[in-house]
């Protein structure tokens, strides 16, 4: 019998947090201030004008009245239903769901770095302005594009941003170009981010069948040339290509896509968000990639939050520049001997500036993402120039070492089974379907195990996908506890499947029952 | 030793798995993947720093961490869209828990219960703090979710101009912004906008209150067709309370002269005043969008803050964002899910309410957690802290006769002032005078111009009588 991390162990029942209130406990400590006796009796009425005054009656607030400790306990018992990277291998397809080092955390809690106020003067902010110009130089080198916007919050943010850019630079040339060439195997924030930037997303099909016999003819799994030059024409401003692809897959072609692009005029966006497959090997500039953006919750290591924060930074070719959003920061020589402010082992001074001539403009509050931006940097500095190349060369191998393991059960259900994929593999339901299995009903089976499923449904194109990530920071004996356990749940079949997860508090969710009638509050 | 401590392959098992997959090494991975596209080689890679170990890693920040002592932990009376609450350890303590900061979207309801739950309560928390009936589950930040609630304004009234004849599809739309919202919200409105054929237009101030002048913005409707939206913020970016309940009746009056009502868009940047004030609920708001960060937040140098975005019931489905809800288990208990999902790029793609995806989740959470500790009195009287020190503040500043007040309007806890050059010894703009002030150790504000005397303060619970009266000295001192 083996033995899989998943097991069965106390839960706690927790109501939620207003339930337990009682009338007068908190669990704040009220600053005295020392303020004195004239202040302390007066109220909002002496100072504004009643009309504005909030009540009671009219709107109500409904906020706990509990104590501190009940508060942590409320909260610590959710933390322990949720499953996460620390506590369980979540090889979620396309997520890059790889380890976040402890000590960028730590980094992040510094306490004169987190209270900064964004709008400091630049003198006293120099160590910061210079981490965000030193990280850029460094995605700089590892891309081989030429200059970063931290602005965007996310992928989503980056890619609009993105969108926005070559939108700017077609007006500036003062040529109408509508249409973002989009292949099937995208994103779905792909079309969403382009369409809300102002184009029109157009889709190129990528994959035709997935049904083994009908590959070897039609499907690639990749972008096809001949497929691609019927859409080019001169309404279209930029391809979008995800890079690996959602199938796991090396777009093979982009070469010559951009080559045609740029032929026609068009620009090149790549969809970084699987840069892990990348990263320390091989510069998007030698694809011919234009713009391009990263997650640095992914291939970056920091936390994705359960949802978010995330950040996603975009980065041009030079001939950009000019178009990237502001504020930016500039470093300078002049100025540093100007402001007599060589605390720079360079001597630069480093500034916020808010104009660039061709510039998309503001995206966000303030600068981006900080505090994610310095975890990211903090991950680089770690790796340096001795292991960085080691990460994306295990995520590949542990990615092909899952594919190539799951064949002897599976390979009815790999749609590209010559191919050797990069950073994630995908299967189609072929095999689980044949007993009955439907891939929900896999995903959640395997949670009882001790895993966290793979995306699911995704990418669309794949018939009841299952895509895995297994990232650089699992183990052999990891993956191979995964692969068993998928190979178990085939064997015990649909009876097994269809009422999973059974080990968790939390049983199957109704999710008609929620949209039908929504309960937000 | 050759591995790395995030790396969980020694050598000889990266050798395995290379024998398995049939691959000699490295090179021949590459090549069968991406073909003849050079490698990086390792000379290539000489931009990239050595590696740090742990302890060099923290010393290095520790450092940096030492020399923004000036900076980083000094009285703090700047705002301008982000203010220095307190952030209590027990917020820190839940929040540095894996169980949170690990996961990722809880795409699979039963394994993320944790963190559905903890949304919900958020969601439900501010709904009550705004008065508003349905928040999601976060934004990025105020601007990005204000940029956000314009263009679902805009699809609402897009939809409502097919059924209405009246009103020509081929009209330019136009939404009208009050000059009292923050500058930088503006702009990125303005960036979100811009290739969607929208026109912005916007309504004057009130020079002696400060806030939106109701006279023109009834002229504004009364002469524009095709408004789909009027934005207004409160406490508006001079710290000033609009008087919303004037501006919802002319908003949604009848004579507007469109058959389509314009949305009531309110945003905040400060919520934590609607523990004192009436929140945009209260004043039928359509769509509210502002930042949340004041809850448990820090400042982080701008970044990750968090978004908040709240509608009425009736437009929930043109939400932008992630909705928690709450729905029923297979063993028939409470569960929490994200619902209504066919609003989101993930199914939609283009046709998706917003490209949002990953939004700022743990920010919300740290919200969730503050207001929780918080409880219903103690946020009201931390509310009421900030109105009073911020007017103990500008009472002694002005009292000193340097400055004088800007707008005669009532303010919440941000303010402006004027610098008095003309009956001083020694002239100074706002950015001379704040630099000043950062040498004595404290941020003394914002300036609203370059070379403008106009200086914009704000005051949280977190600067006591302490540190206001050593602003007015330092002040005093600076001018003297």
């Amino acid at each position: 019998m083996k033995k899989f991390p998943g097991s069965k162990g106390l839960v706690f029942n927790e109501d939620l947090l207003i339930n337990q209130s009682s009338k007068g406990l908190s669990g704040i400590s009220m600053p005295s201030n020392n303020l004195s006796g004239a202040h302390i009796s007066k109220t909002a009425k002496d100072y504004i004008d009643a009309k504005f005054l909030r009540n009671e009656k009219s709107s109500p607030l409904l906020l706990p009245e509990v104590s501190e400790s009940t508060a942590v306990r409320h909260f610590t018992r959710l933390s322990s239903w949720n499953i996460c990277v620390d506590t369980a291998f979540y090889p979620l397809g396309s997520c890059t769901m790889k380890y976040n080092p402890k000590i960028n955390e730590t980094i992040a809690s510094l306490n004169n770095i987190r209270n900064l106020h964004p709008m400091l003067p630049a003198g006293y902010i120099q160590p910061i302005l210079k981490i965000i110009y030193e990280f850029n130089r460094l995605l700089c080198g590892l891309t081989g594009l030429d200059e970063f916007t931290f602005n965007p919050q996310a992928g989503a943010a980056g890619e609009f941003t993105g969108m926005k850019i070559i939108k700017k630079y077609f007006e500036v040339k003062n040529e109408k170009r509508n249409i973002v060439l989009i292949p099937d195997s995208s994103h779905g924030t792909n079309p969403a981010s382009s369409y809300i930037a102002g184009f029109t997303p157009v889709e190129i099909k990528t994959f035709f069948a997935d049904k083994p016999a009908d590959i070897k003819n039609k499907s690639k799994g990749y972008i096809d040339i001949n497929e691609l030059k019927k859409y080019i024409n001169k309404d279209v401003a930029a391809i979008m290509i995800t890079n690996p692809n959602t199938f796991g897959l090396f777009e093979k072609n982009i070469r010559e896509a951009a080559e045609l692009m740029h032929k026609n005029g068009s620009l090149v966006y790549m969809d970084g968000a699987n840069f892990n497959a990348f990263i320390g090997n091989c510069r998007v500039s030698d694809f011919g990639v234009d713009i391009l953006h990263l997650n640095l919750h992914k291939t970056f290591s920091t936390p994705h939050g359960g949802g978010g924060p995330g950040s996603g930074p975009v980065g041009v070719k030079d001939f950009l520049k000019e178009f990237l959003p502001v504020p930016y920061i500039s470093a300078d020589r002049q100025a540093a001997n100007k402001k007599q402010a060589a605390n720079d082992e360079q001597g630069y001074y480093y500034e916020l500036k808010n104009k660039r001539e061709y510039s998309i403009g503001r995206i966000s509050s303030f600068y981006g993402n900080f505090a994610v931006i310095l975890r990211a940097y903090s991950y680089l500095l770690s790796l340096g120039r001795q292991n960085i190349s080691k990460i994306s060369e295990i995520a590949i191998l542990n990615a092909n070492y899952m594919k190539k393991k799951l064949k002897d059960t599976f390979i009815e259900s790999d749609p590209f089974p010559e191919e050797l994929c990069m950073h994630e593999c995908v299967l189609n339901d072929n095999v689980f379907q044949s007993e009955g299995i439907s891939t929900l009903d896999f995903a959640k089976s395997i949670i009882d195990y001790g895993f966290h499923p793979p995306t699911i449904y995704f990418p669309k194109n794949i018939h009841g996908a299952i895509m895995i990530e297994p990232t650089e920071t699992e183990s052999i004996k990891t993956m191979d506890s995964f692969i068993d356990a998928m190979k178990e749940i085939k064997k015990k079949g649909n009876k097994y499947g269809s009422k999973s997860p059974k080990n968790t508090k939390t049983g199957r969710v109704n999710e008609v029952l929620a949209n039908k009638n929504p309960i937000f509050k | 030793m050759n591995s790395f401590r995030y790396i969980p392959a020694s050598n000889e098992e990266i050798k395995k798995i290379y024998k398995f997959i049939g691959i000699k090494d490295k090179k021949e991975l590459f090549y069968k993947i991406i073909g003849d596209i050079s490698l990086i080689e390792e000379k290539e890679l000489d931009f990239m720093p050595a590696q740090m170990d742990e302890l060099s890693l923290y010393k290095y920040f520790s450092d940096i961490n030492d020399k923004l002592r000036d900076s980083g932990s000094i009285p703090v009376f700047a705002g301008g869209g982000i203010y220095d609450h307190y952030v209590p350890s027990a917020v820190d303590a839940i929040m540095s828990r894996a169980e949170f900061y690990t996961p990722y979207t809880p795409y699979q309801p039963e394994v993320s219960q944790g963190t559905l739950m903890a949304l919900f309560e958020f969601q439900s928390m501010l709904a009550s703090i705004l008065g508003m009936d349905a928040v999601n589950a976060s934004m990025y930040d105020g601007a990005e979710s204000l940029a956000e609630a314009v263009l679902m304004s805009l699809r609402i009234y897009r939809q409502n101009c097919q059924t209405d004849s009246d009103i020509g599809n081929n009209k330019k739309i136009k939404i009208l912004v009050s000059k009292s919202v923050n500058p930088t919200y503006i702009e990125v409105v303005k960036t979100f906008i811009k290739d969607l054929g929208i026109v912005i237009e916007f309504t004057d101030i009130d020079s002696e209150k400060g806030y939106t002048d109701a006279a023109h913005l009834t002229e504004k409707l009364q002469e524009n067709k095709n408004i789909c939206a009027f934005i207004v913020q409160q406490p508006n970016y001079f710290g000033i309370i609009e008087d919303l309940e004037i501006i919802e009746k002319i908003v949604h009056s009848e004579k507007s002269d469109s058959s389509s009502k314009p949305h009531l868009i309110v945003c905040s940047s400060e919520p934590f005043s609607f523990g004192t004030i009436a929140p945009p609920g209260f004043y039928n708001a359509d769509i509210f969008a502002g930042e949340g960060n004041s809850f448990g937040n820090y400042m982080n140098f701008g970044g990750p803050l968090l978004g908040l975005f709240a509608a009425k019931k009736e437009f929930i489905r043109q939400m932008p964002g992630r909705i928690t809800g709450k729905s029923k288990d297979s063993k028939n208990q409470d569960a929490y899910l994200f619902i209504l999902a066919t609003r989101e790029q993930h199914i939609r793609r283009q046709a998706a309410t917003s490209n949002i995806c990953t939004n700022n989740s743990l920010n919300a959470l740290r919200a969730a957690v503050y207001l929780s500790l918080c409880s219903k009195e103690g946020f009201k009287e931390i509310s009421l802290l900030n109105l009073k020190l911020s007017h103990i503040l500008c009472e002694k500043l002005i009292d000193t006769g340097l400055f004088s007040l800007k707008y005669a309007g009532n303010f919440y806890n941000e303010f402006v002032l004027e610098i008095n050059n003309k009956k001083m010894n020694k002239k100074m703009n706002a950015s001379v005078f704040i630099d000043e002030m950062m040498k004595k150790g404290i941020l003394a504000g914002i300036s609203l111009e370059d070379d403008g005397n106009e200086v914009l303060i704000a005051v949280t619970e977190k600067t006591g009588i302490k540190d206001i009266d050593n602003y007015v000295k330092r002040a005093i001192e600076i001018f003297s």
